[in-house]
């Protein structure tokens, strides 16, 4: 897909760092070494709640090891995740705690020169904990009398009671939903939910921390906020920002597992700090899938609908267990009311979101932030609507969607916007024809053990957090741009690239913006003492908030560039252009029309520093003031075996509206990956908790914690991706994200598409064999009846 | 700890590690040899990250005991090919985005090159097979197979070698 406006966006180009990457040197956290370096492991709770009765390490110090426990730490509490505004940041945790709240929890940390000697120290340490009551399920904790996990948290300096383990409550109301239900010739209701999945990066959590010789640190953490890291190392452990440096480090996978400063990261600086020496500290598999994994959702759903199918009304009522810390239920449940308010137009809705503490690993963003939980259960509905109705379930979302022109809550109820960019028609009606829609059939005419059945499931996602007024969510990017004397560029900014190509993307613009050809465009190394703040790469902000403010950047710079040449070549800075010369290897300044006036970008450079002129370098800090919906449809095809419940997914159309698309290729990997990971959601995924112990069902082992391999993917001629033709006015070049919209709509695509091969309605997630068989079981005990 | 000798050729160098009995083929390549593109995923033969050709076998070194290699030819990603004179498999996980956070792409281009040594014509479902070891969790595996096929497509025509890269 080449765009004959632009010379570089939209066009397919090799990634910066795509040859360090297959030729084995691009690094990670856990591969940095440094001299004298010592290795940390954990001592983790093996109880899911109790409280920590003593501590004797002297045995692991006489073997030579450097202990820390609780008392060593800061009792400071924070929240690992710093994205909220203080007041609405709830703080519930310390560096290691005084009880603890879910097996897995670090309780004691040893250092030692190496891997085998830690291991030793750590099996000399002698904890004894008193076990307390636990408990599992969200439902049972809210009960009186249940174990109680926190009395009280902090809410920004505020003491907050803690009653029941309802870590927070949120509620949206707009128009009069009871009235909007008699209203409706319908209503339909049911309810949902999702499981724990783990995010699975492929790289488990690592840091590296070194103390400096002025009292401050060096970390290199597996981390997508270097700057947020940085503040929260300050305010524990008390060291100015300036002596505090975190490094930019690739990262091996991330699907939001370090949206948050991971626990390890502040047991790592407090060991350093203790022993006065670098440590590393990298989690094994089974202790990074005790550290986090995603929201699950148990969603009540009502729908009221008109004969023709338009929506009156829209009542949505969650429970999350969050696990044993609250790291960002409040933000999550602000923005399940905004997925569900923004997919379709409801006259009156409501929404009721309870995040609730139970003995299990806290739970915190993964691709999509609650999003494919409630579009799962949306899009589970609007096709039984559209069955009840005899509708065309296409024809349904096209009745009742969210689009052009319209206001949009987005990233919740305080982040309202207009979308001003569109392809949600577009990418129905063509993925309607690629699949081969109108040949589905229904169910009842599928016969045989093996049915296939074709579901179509619709989404979005925001690109950032951005709204007209600042609000309780933080969002900004900045970016440094400079010109070489050769005319090369520099493209400086704390933005990390989760392997989506955002670095990329924003090396493009830049490219662009200058004229300068892409391989003269470099993306500098980068940590917290050399950039300005970024938030986070989170949010699917990278490419429409990160890379806005690169080119933000490259505008002040091309000023300054235009400025000087204009002195060199004598002509009004406003008439010129600046073109790339591929011939050249260049960007050149020119004047159109008058072939003399041309000169190259370098000579400019080269010119403003000999003469004193100075570097052409512009910095910028930039806020987005909307956060465009990237929307995306998925359609899915199936095949149900009804003697054994197994499905496996044959065909997939995955679609998205990014607005301009920047990588043609990656941000097709994007829509692949996001599919695999949406098929996982719904059909493999889940953490499950033995009730009798507290620990992992799995384990801990990916053995038993299924995820596709490339076996299991649909295979390549029966996969097909496309993007809708649309501009974003708001975004850089007219760009929008694509990242965790691509596995938003995917599991109601395909609980859509069982319910099209057998007729039944699956609304737990994962929809595993079992639960298959029984519903397959229990519809024909009902059929049975009936008759 | 007693320690043994052993010695390996790593990439067509022939290395002298002092290993302990216990100890993995992927810690001995790591922490011994500083081999940092072997990397570890899961320590537990999983996700196929620390996957390297030890004697013509692709196996994960995570479940090699060091000592076992003794003797014998380690091939790890560095060994495919280097960024001067890279092997077709890594011109084309470049150029068909097979490549995203990149951290199973050591395991995977490796598990890519035993499979192409092996059998230099396969077919689709071979190379799914073939790769079945090596989780990713970002691209969704499209690309990676698209890149493994243009490979051998490249490598049935014999050229490439010496292209640009």
């Amino acid at each position: 897909m080449n765009d004959d406006r632009f010379d570089v966006i939209g066009r397919v180009t090799r990634r910066q760092d795509g040859h360090a990457m297959v030729t084995g040197r691009q690094l990670y956290s856990s591969d940095i070494s440094l001299p004298n370096m010592l290795q940390a492991r954990v001592l983790r709770s093996p109880y899911p709640h109790a409280r920590i009765a003593a501590i004797d390490t002297s045995e692991a110090e006489r073997l030579g090891a450097v202990c820390i426990t609780p008392e060593d730490v800061p009792r400071v509490k924070y929240n690992e995740r710093q994205v909220s505004v203080p007041a609405k940041t709830y703080r519930d945790r310390t560096v290691l705690p005084d009880k603890v709240r879910h097996v897995g929890q670090g309780v004691v940390a040893v250092a030692a020169r190496t891997e085998a000697l830690a291991d030793r120290a750590l099996d000399a340490l002698d904890v004894e904990f008193e076990s307390l009551p636990a408990v599992f399920d969200p439902h049972e904790a809210m009960r009186d009398g249940a174990p109680q996990l926190h009395d009280a948290v902090l809410l920004g300096e505020t003491v907050l009671p803690i009653e029941r383990n309802i870590a927070c409550y949120r509620e949206a109301v707009e128009g009069d939903v009871a009235r909007g239900l008699e209203e409706a010739d319908l209503v339909v209701e049911n309810e949902f939910t999702t499981g724990r999945a783990y995010h699975g990066q492929l790289e488990s959590k690592a840091v590296v921390c070194r103390p400096e010789a002025d009292g401050g640190i060096t970390v290199w953490a597996t981390a997508q906020s270097i700057h947020n890291t940085r503040q929260l190392l300050g305010s524990l452990f008390d060291i100015p920002l300036s002596k505090i440096n975190v490094q930019r480090v690739p990262i091996g996978g991330s699907f939001g597992s370090s949206i948050q400063m991971n626990s390890s990261v502040a047991v790592c600086v407090a060991l350093a700090l203790k022993a006065q020496k670098s440590v590393k500290l990298v989690l094994t598999r089974e202790e990074d899938m005790y550290d986090h994994c995603k929201y699950p959702s148990n969603i009540h759903l009502t729908y009221g609908v008109k004969r023709d199918g338009t929506l009156t009304a829209g009542y949505l009522k969650t429970v999350v267990d969050i696990g044993g810390h609250n790291i960002q239920a409040y933000p999550l449940l602000g923005c399940m009311a905004g997925w569900f308010v923004s997919l379709y137009r409801l006259p009156h809705l409501k929404f009721e979101g309870t995040a609730v503490y139970t003995n299990k690993a806290p739970a915190c963003a993964m691709q999509g932030y609650g999003n494919p939980q409630v579009t799962f259960a949306v899009e589970s509905m609007m096709d039984t609507i559209a069955e009840e109705l005899d509708i065309d379930p296409i024809d349904v979302r096209l009745k009742n969607y969210v689009g052009l022109g319209e206001t949009f809550w987005g990233q919740g109820p305080t982040v309202r916007s207009v979308i001003r960019s569109c392809g949600v028609e577009e990418m129905l009606l063509k993925g309607k024809a690629m699949v081969g829609w109108e040949g589905r059939g229904s169910s009842t005419s599928k016969t045989g053990r093996f049915r296939r059945g074709i579901g179509v499931g619709r989404g979005f996602h925001t690109s950032g957090t951005g709204a007209p007024t600042p609000g309780e969510v933080i969002d900004y990017s900045t970016a440094m741009v400079k010109i070489n004397e050769d005319g090369s560029v520099d493209c400086l900014t704390a933005l990390m690239c989760h392997g989506g190509g955002t670095l990329d993307a924003g090396a493009k613009m830049v490219a662009e913006e200058l004229g300068v050809p892409l391989d003269r465009v470099g993306i500098s190394p980068s940590n917290t003492r050399s950039t300005g703040y970024d938030v986070c790469t989170h949010a699917t902000r990278g490419v429409y908030c990160g890379g806005a403010s690169l080119l933000r950047a490259a505008q002040d710079v091309k000023k300054i560039l235009f400025d000087f040449a204009s002195r060199i070549i004598d002509v009004n800075p406003d008439a010129l252009k600046v073109r790339p010369d591929t011939s050249r290897g260049q960007g050149v300044v020119c004047l159109p029309g008058a072939p003399a006036k041309r000169i190259t970008v370098a000579e400019v450079a080269k010119t403003a520093q000999i003469k004193g002129w100075g570097s052409i370098i512009a910095v910028v800090s930039h806020r987005q003031v909307n956060c465009p919906p990237c929307f995306v449809v998925n359609f899915v095809e199936v095949e149900v075996d009804t003697a054994t419940g197994q499905i496996r997914p044959m065909r997939a159309v995955a679609a998205v509206d990014a607005g301009t698309v920047i990588n043609p290729d990656l941000a097709a990997g994007q829509l692949e990956g996001g599919l695999c990971r949406g098929i996982g959601l719904a059909l493999l995924e889940d953490t499950t908790y033995k009730p009798d112990t507290g620990e992992l069902t799995c384990g801990g082992y990916l053995t038993d914690y299924k995820v596709y391999t490339a076996q299991d993917m649909p295979s390549l001629e029966d996969l097909s991706t496309f993007f809708a033709d649309t501009y974003e006015p708001s975004g850089p070049f007219g760009a929008k994200g694509v990242g965790e919209a691509a596995n938003n709509a995917t599991a109601g695509a395909v609980a859509n598409a069982i319910y099209n091969a057998v007729g039944i309605r699956l609304t737990e997630a994962p929809i595993t064999p079992e639960r298959v068989l029984s519903a397959l079981t229990r519809d024909a005990e009902q059929l049975q009846q009936g008759r | 700890m007693t320690t043994y000798p052993i010695d390996i050729k790593v990439n067509g160098e022939w290395k002298r590690a002092e290993v302990t009995a216990r100890e993995t083929l992927l810690d001995a390549l790591r922490n011994r040899l500083r081999a940092f593109e072997v990397k570890d995923g899961c320590s537990q033969g999983d996700c196929g990250a620390c996957t390297v050709i030890l004697a013509g076998r692709a196996v994960n070194a995570c479940l090699t005991l060091a000592v076992q290699a003794n003797g014998k030819e380690i091939t790890t990603l560095k060994g495919v090919g280097t960024s001067e004179n890279p092997d077709p498999l890594q011109k084309s996980f470049v150029e068909h985005g097979a490549i995203q956070c990149g951290f199973c792409t050591p395991g995977v281009v490796v598990s890519a090159k035993a499979l192409l040594e092996a059998n230099p014509n396969p077919n689709r479902e071979e190379i799914r097979e073939g790769i079945s070891g090596n989780l990713c969790r970002c691209t969704g595996y499209t690309q990676i197979v698209e890149a493994i096929e243009d490979a051998a497509a490249h490598g049935r025509r014999g050229v490439g070698e010496r292209e640009d890269a």
